[in-house]
């Protein structure tokens, strides 16, 4: 075989190292050997120190200069073993195979790639920045949006609570009436036939419903008040934003139904108009709207006052609960992890969809991903979180796999100037991964590193143009 | 495991029959014995028919049955015994055809005298044995010269049981039903039982497949709890579970006796129909009055098999590598392999396009693990149909299989045996149109239900029909496939779990039988009508009228041979063939490799493994191995890793898993634990030289590759029953690590030498239990003193590129500074070598200087194989320390020596003697004396 140059196989900043004396340590301090041993092709120091240019060396590198590409560093086992790594060919060097030097075309071609790489890059970083911009006056709205109603908040429940006591002093003022009412008529009837008995319990029944059905028309016209108001600080907002918002806040009422125990009545019927539910409740309602005209003229006394301070409160306590409701949804949306400059903010209430043969993926971040197969969806997952420094999103726990693993997806984001999808895979039985292209990951020190990269190759090209 | 869906001994009549038999029950008598043609003939008789000839009752059951002993160079009797062919039985009956070598009758011996003792007849078998007929009551039996000590014997307990083949009686009932098959039986009872005794003998070992232990627990006797015998009928056992005598993928009735006193012999039934195995437990026949010579000590075994005939070998022995030398010069040497072959593999169901290929192969290199052969599973095909591609993920084959190539790699698809039935497949077409499908019992194809949907099964059982299928792989019929890097095929079908005709064994096995369906869609196993225990009905017909059951478990056997015949033609007749099969018969071992089948990703079926792989080893499989990993289910990083670690000394080393696991590719369970792989791997590759050797040891003398300890140290009792632990070759033991987190372990290390750690040339004493400690980085692996273990040190991408690399020796000294080994090489890919173009040295170091011979015989003319390989690091273990230089002749050059590592990679371990790039050619003749 024929003996390789002395120092083959050693990095440039290295050659200091191995040049400095006749005695040589292991670079993991275990011995020492002498010049002679230096790519003698047999391995004396465990970490390969003494043999950069052969394969003698389980641990040993190799380091390929490529000049015109860029200088790779291979295992030791790549060396003379007929396959040409390095393009420059000088891991092969035992004449067992020719390897043409290719690094200048090879060079070009990555310099190429490279600089279309630095060009999306430059273009995306600008769109990351007025992303980030975009992110902070969001919040900044959002912030403020949050501390307005948290102040309303606070009034309103001071009013509304006013006005549930009132209400309740009418209440029982009525109530008294109604008792003493009751009693008399009792006597009367008492005094008449016996028989008529039976149909009057049935009325003194229905009346409380009478009540709530006045009310509801109340609450309707509340409806859009509230609409109004909540609309000024929102319009801005994307649309499906908007579309996510209400959806939030009707589950959000339906869960304030239970904490505030203010009037079951009136409860029951507004989520009876909002959600024209079915639930068994519904059969009393409906019986009782039936007898609400009769039954109205028999309320006798403080008619228009009791009705104007229910009113005023079931609006308020609607307002309310708009408010709280709102309230919760901004919290929720600001407890998610929007990285380091906030750059996924716009994320929140997006939805990402490619089509891939007969599939839409529809990947929502900070909500789920799901496969929609003509009219079946499969959940691949639940929003779960970020890894690997935010250039991976994690959704997990979807539909179970028929004697596999819950579907899982892993969305690794890659720097593009769209938001995009651009493959979806299922790699191993139901763990998916998507690819999105967006230009959050368009970031500014992977930037310089690439310039630097391209710097580095230019360097090395006029030289090995010349050679060529 | 769905217990249910398979036949026990008592749902099988046969079997249930022969078990309820009492001892001494044969009424047979030996007549007319005479020598005839170089054979002892008899005529069967039962005694009353032969003295009263005139009052014979059931005429069927009188004629007599023809019996011949013949004998054979190195210590073989063949006993046969067959209805007279003569007296016109209504059918014949079968004869397994093509597993016994064709030159064996060449090795018969001509006896020239038989001596009348007694009422028996004695014959010449070998210096030192005899074999005996005796005539009444009926018994034959091998003994040492002179009548002192019996080796093997049959129906010395009288249970030899014959059911000729006869005419239906009005009234009759043939018909046998199981699970809502009904078998038509149209020839009525054929089944055949015998008892066989083996003396001397302390433990009986063979007879896979079985997921239990090595040597055979009683089946039956006093205190044996579940009484299933050993069963040999090849099905695809969905799920598999690890301690049970019932029968896998393969079937080899071949069993092995080891005993201190006396030593090894066996005894092999060729009948490939349905066989049920009894280890009988001492005490089994207190009841019976029988008594044998009760000098000697012995184990009873029970044969049942529904059909066919007697066709038994009894090997002498002595020794345990003498009687698989002595089977397999009856049923063949295992085929040599491909070097590549003897690397690492990986698998998977299914690498699904040629992206994932290309990603799996290049994470190999970025993690610098170096793999041979990657395998695509049955979703490679267009719709399950063999021989194509689904042209929409595997667009370019050729150029996919290109790629690999270019690094050395090689690539295996997989074929099962089933074909679907489709009009527009060329290869239905074919089989249809030419009548070659295995019929029903109606004479129409049969049709059972495989991966594809209706399938048919061609039947290999015709020799025509190998040939043509053989064809099937040649470049313009296989497309896709690339001229040197397509070598293999799975003929097994792997996956289908279909129907087991006898197993096939192609690839997975499973082929044929049952299709336990496999699509994922559902749970449901459903068994589709005409499949019976997910095989054909053993009423379907074979080439010249042979019904299933009769060649059951030999139908894989038969895939395997055409395809491996037809791979060789491929290649021109010059690359040796490589197809892995789940299925096997007697013989299978020259056609390839098998492997356990599918397991489960758990730490019992790692530690079963091992049983499993050794008795196939006995049983002249030296090429097999388990699944790494485990096909089904998960494991746990710590399980792969330690399956890994012990896998690498399996003789066939592939990673496989299931199609809904989740990825395991070496490098998805963190740094430290792909490091751990790779050293495992690694492992193997540093060994691949001593492996080479010792596949070509196998090749030559039927000795395999993985053997029990007792094989190496056949007087140490302690070893009889140890299956945790084996030998690599004669120099290397190994025991796995078969439980989670343990931080010891025991290991015995037999004999009088002592033991090298193999890592870290730590000595051990043997002929003790070592407490050890476990660590995660190896299980515990040992040379043994005296031995020499040719390495490789340098690792690369695959084994290919390993060619031209340097080698190290590693000589560890016995008690008397001595030691011995050996190294073959070859071009690792032609039949060259069976010219003579080869390297066989011995390296013998003694007197403090090492020696090469050439072992290779210098036959003229024979084929030269050159190799310019050097060796370029001698390590001596348990050589004093202080000489510094060695002088290598007839060169007179000197060359130094000072201490080095056992291992390269390794922290631990070093300061051993090395001899510094003596560079002596691997080739040649030369002495290195230690100066």
């Amino acid at each position: 075989a024929s003996s390789p140059p002395k120092y083959i196989g050693i990095a440039p900043e290295d050659e200091k190292y191995y040049k400095s004396s006749e005695s040589i340590k292991c670079k993991d301090g275990s011995k020492k050997f002498s010049k002679t041993q230096l790519n003698d092709n047999f391995c004396d120091c465990p970490d390969g120190t003494d043999e950069p240019g052969t394969s003698a060396c389980p641990n040993g590198r190799f380091y390929c200069r490529n000049a015109g590409h860029v200088p790779l560093v291979l295992y030791s086992s790549r060396v003379n073993d007929g396959i040409c790594d390095c393009c420059d060919g000088s891991d092969e060097y035992d004449d067992k195979v020719k390897c043409p030097n290719t690094c200048w075309e090879a060079g070009k071609v990555a310099r190429d790639k490279l600089t279309r790489k630095i060009a999306t890059f430059q273009e995306g970083v600008a769109i990351r920045k007025q992303e980030v911009e975009r992110a902070k006056e969001a919040i900044a709205k959002d912030e403020m949006e949050l501390s307005k109603l948290q102040n309303e908040e606070k009034t309103l429940r001071v009013l509304v609570q006013q006005l549930k006591e009132h209400k309740e002093q009418i209440d029982k003022a009525e109530e008294k009436e109604r008792l003493q009412k009751e009693k008399e008529e009792k006597e009367k009837k008492e005094a008449e036939e016996k028989s008529k008995i039976a149909e009057e319990a049935k009325q003194e029944n229905v009346e409380g419903v009478e009540k709530a059905n006045d009310e509801a028309e109340t609450i309707s016209k509340d409806d859009d008040n509230i609409g109004l108001i909540e609309d000024s600080p929102l319009d801005q907002d994307a649309v499906n934003d908007h579309d996510d918002l209400d959806a939030e806040v009707e589950h959000d009422d339906a869960s304030t139904n239970g904490r505030s125990s203010v009037h079951g009545v009136e409860q029951h019927t507004t989520q009876e108009i909002e959600e024209s539910s079915a639930t068994s409740e519904t059969g009393t309602d409906v019986g009782s709207k039936v007898s609400t005209d009769k039954v109205t003229d028999t309320t006798p006394v403080n008619q228009s006052d009791a009705a104007r301070v229910r009113k005023e409160y079931d609006e308020s306590s609607a307002k309310l609960s708009k408010i709280q409701s709102r309230i919760s949804s901004l919290t929720q949306k600001q407890k998610h992890d929007f990285g380091v400059d906030k750059e996924f903010y716009s994320f929140y209430g997006q939805c990402f969809e490619s089509k891939e043969s007969k599939y839409v993926y529809k990947v929502c971040p900070y909500k789920q991903a799901s496969q929609v197969d003509g009219h079946s969806t499969t959940r691949l997952g639940q929003w779960d979180k970020f890894e690997d420094s935010y250039r991976v999103m994690i959704f997990s726990n979807g539909d179970k796999c028929w004697n596999g693993p819950d579907r899982s997806l892993k969305v690794k984001l890659r720097c593009g100037l769209k938001n995009e999808i651009t493959d979806v895979d299922e790699p191993s039985r139901c763990e998916y991964v998507a690819l999105l292209s967006t230009p959050v990951l368009c970031v500014e020190e992977k930037l310089k590193e690439l310039q630097h990269k391209l710097d580095l190759m230019n360097k090395e090209q006029p030289q090995n143009h010349d050679e060529l | 495991w769905k217990k249910d869906e398979f036949r026990n001994c008592n749902q099988t009549p046969f079997c249930k029959r022969a078990r309820n038999r009492k001892p001494g029950t044969c009424a047979l008598v030996a007549h007319d014995v005479t020598l005839l043609d170089g054979e002892l003939t008899a005529k069967l008789l039962p005694k009353e028919n032969y003295e009263s000839p005139d009052q014979v009752h059931d005429q069927d059951q009188s004629k007599p049955l023809i019996l011949s002993l013949s004998v054979y160079q190195d210590g073989i009797v063949r006993l046969k015994i067959d209805e007279d062919p003569k007296l016109d039985p209504p059918k014949k009956r079968f004869e397994v055809p093509d597993v016994i070598l064709p030159d064996f009758a060449q090795k018969k011996l001509w006896l020239q005298k038989l001596s009348k003792e007694d009422d028996s007849s004695v014959i010449y078998l070998s210096d030192g044995y005899e074999a005996v007929l005796r005539h009444e009551p009926l018994e034959v039996y091998v003994r040492e010269k002179g009548g002192k000590r019996r080796v093997i014997s049959l129906n010395s307990h009288g249970l030899f049981d014959f059911e000729q083949l006869k005419v239906k009686k009005e009234g009759e009932e043939w018909e046998e039903r199981f699970r809502g098959h009904t078998d038509t039986r149209p020839y009525g009872p054929q089944s055949i039982s015998f008892d066989v005794s083996f003396y001397d003998a302390d433990f009986v070992y063979g007879i896979p497949e079985h997921a239990s232990s090595l040597a055979l627990k009683p089946t039956r006797g006093p205190g044996v709890e579940e009484s299933e015998p050993y069963r040999l009928f090849n099905l695809d056992v969905f799920e598999y579970i690890h301690d049970s005598p019932f029968g896998l993928y393969g079937s080899i009735p071949f069993m092995i006796s080891h005993g201190k006193s006396h030593g090894t012999s066996g005894f092999f039934w060729l009948n490939s129909a349905e066989m049920q195995i009894d280890v009988l437990g001492s005490g089994w026949d207190a009841e019976s009055g029988i008594s044998l010579p009760s000098s000697q000590s012995r184990i009873d075994t029970f044969w049942m098999s529904e059909a066919g005939i007697v066709d038994t070998f009894f090997f002498v022995g002595p020794g345990p590598k003498d009687v698989v030398s002595q089977y397999t010069s009856v049923t063949g040497r295992p085929a040599m392999p491909q070097l590549f072959a003897t690397a690492y593999h990986q698998c998977r169901w299914n690498y699904r396009d040629e992206e994932d290929v290309e990603n799996v192969d290049s994470k190999f290199d970025e993690h610098d693990i170096p793999y041979d052969v990657l395998w695509l599973d049955i979703e490679h095909t267009d719709g399950k149909r063999y021989f194509t591609w689904d042209r929409v993920l595997f667009p370019h084959p050729e150029e996919m299989q290109r790629k690999l190539a270019a690094k050395g790699r090689h690539m295996v698809t997989i074929v099962d045996p089933h074909i679907k039935r489709d009009d527009s497949y060329f290869l239905h077409k074919e089989t249809s149109q030419k009548g070659y499908y295995v019929k029903d019992a109606s004479g129409n194809d049969f049709d059972g239900w495989c991966w594809p949907g209706s399938s048919s099964y061609p039947d290999m059982l015709n020799p025509e029909i190998r040939s043509w299928w053989g064809e099937k792989f040649t470049f313009e019929n296989y497309v896709g496939s690339t001229p040197s890097f397509l070598r293999g095929l799975d003929p097994q079908s792997k996956r289908c779990k279909a129907f087991t005709l006898s197993s096939f064994h192609l690839f997975l096995v499973v082929f044929l039988y049952v299709c336990l369906c496999v699509d994922t869609s559902s749970r449901l196993i459903y068994v589709v009508p005409h499949l019976v225990e997910v095989s054909m009905p053993r009423d379907a017909l074979h080439l010249g009228g042979v019904e299933h059951r009769e060649v059951h478990n030999a139908y894989g056997y038969y895939f395997h041979m055409a395809t491996s015949n037809g791979l060789v033609k491929r290649g021109d007749g010059k690359d040796r063939p490589f197809v892995l099969s789940r299925a096997f018969f007697a013989g299978s071992q020259r056609y390839g490799a098998v492997w356990t089948g599918d397991n489960t990703a758990d730490w019992d079926q790692l530690r079963v493994s091992v049983p499993m792989i050794l008795t196939l080893g006995l049983t002249g499989m030296s090429f097999s191995g388990a699944d790494v990993g485990g096909f089904f289910g998960n494991p746990e990083p710590e399980l792969l890793v330690r399956w890994y670690q012990i896998g690498a000394y399996y003789p066939f080393f592939r990673a496989h898993a299931h199609h809904d696991t989740k990825r395991r590719e070496p490098w998805l369970f963190g740094e430290r634990n792909t490091e751990l792989i790779r050293d495992a791997i690694h492992m193997r590759y540093m060994l691949l030289p001593y492996f080479y050797t010792l596949f070509r040891e196998a090749n030559t003398s039927g000795v395999p590759v993985a053997r029990p300890l007792w094989m190496e140290f056949p007087s140490d009792e302690v070893t009889f029953r140890n299956d945790e632990a084996f030998m690599v070759g004669n120099s290397l033991l190994v025991q796995g690590i078969y439980t989670e987190r343990v931080k010891h372990t025991s290991v015995y290390l037999p004999g009088k030498e002592s033991w090298y750690d193999l890592k870290t040339g730590a000595v051990y004493k043997g002929g003790m239990t070592h407490k050890l400690e476990v660590s995660e980085e190896s299980v515990p692996a040992f040379q043994k003193a005296g031995t020499i273990i040719p390495r490789k040190d340098r690792f690369r991408r695959s084994s290919t590129q390993m060619v031209n690399d340097p080698y190290t020796l590693v000589i560890a000294l016995n008690s008397s500074q001595k030691a011995e080994g050996e190294l073959y090489v070859d071009d690792g890919k032609s039949f060259s070598f069976e010219q003579g173009a080869y390297i066989h040295r011995r390296f013998v170091f003694s007197d403090g200087k090492l020696t090469s011979l050439n072992v290779a015989s210098n036959a003229p003319g024979r084929a030269q194989f050159s190799s310019e390989c050097l060796i370029e690091r001698i390590i001596l273990l348990g050589h004093s320390a202080g000489p510094k230089t060695a002088l290598i002749e007839p060169e007179n050059k000197n060359v130094e020596i000072e201490t080095g590592p056992l291992l390269l990679k390794s922290k631990r371990g070093s300061g051993f003697i090395t001899i510094r790039k003596p560079n002596v050619p691997v080739a040649g003749d030369w002495t290195i004396k230690i100066l």
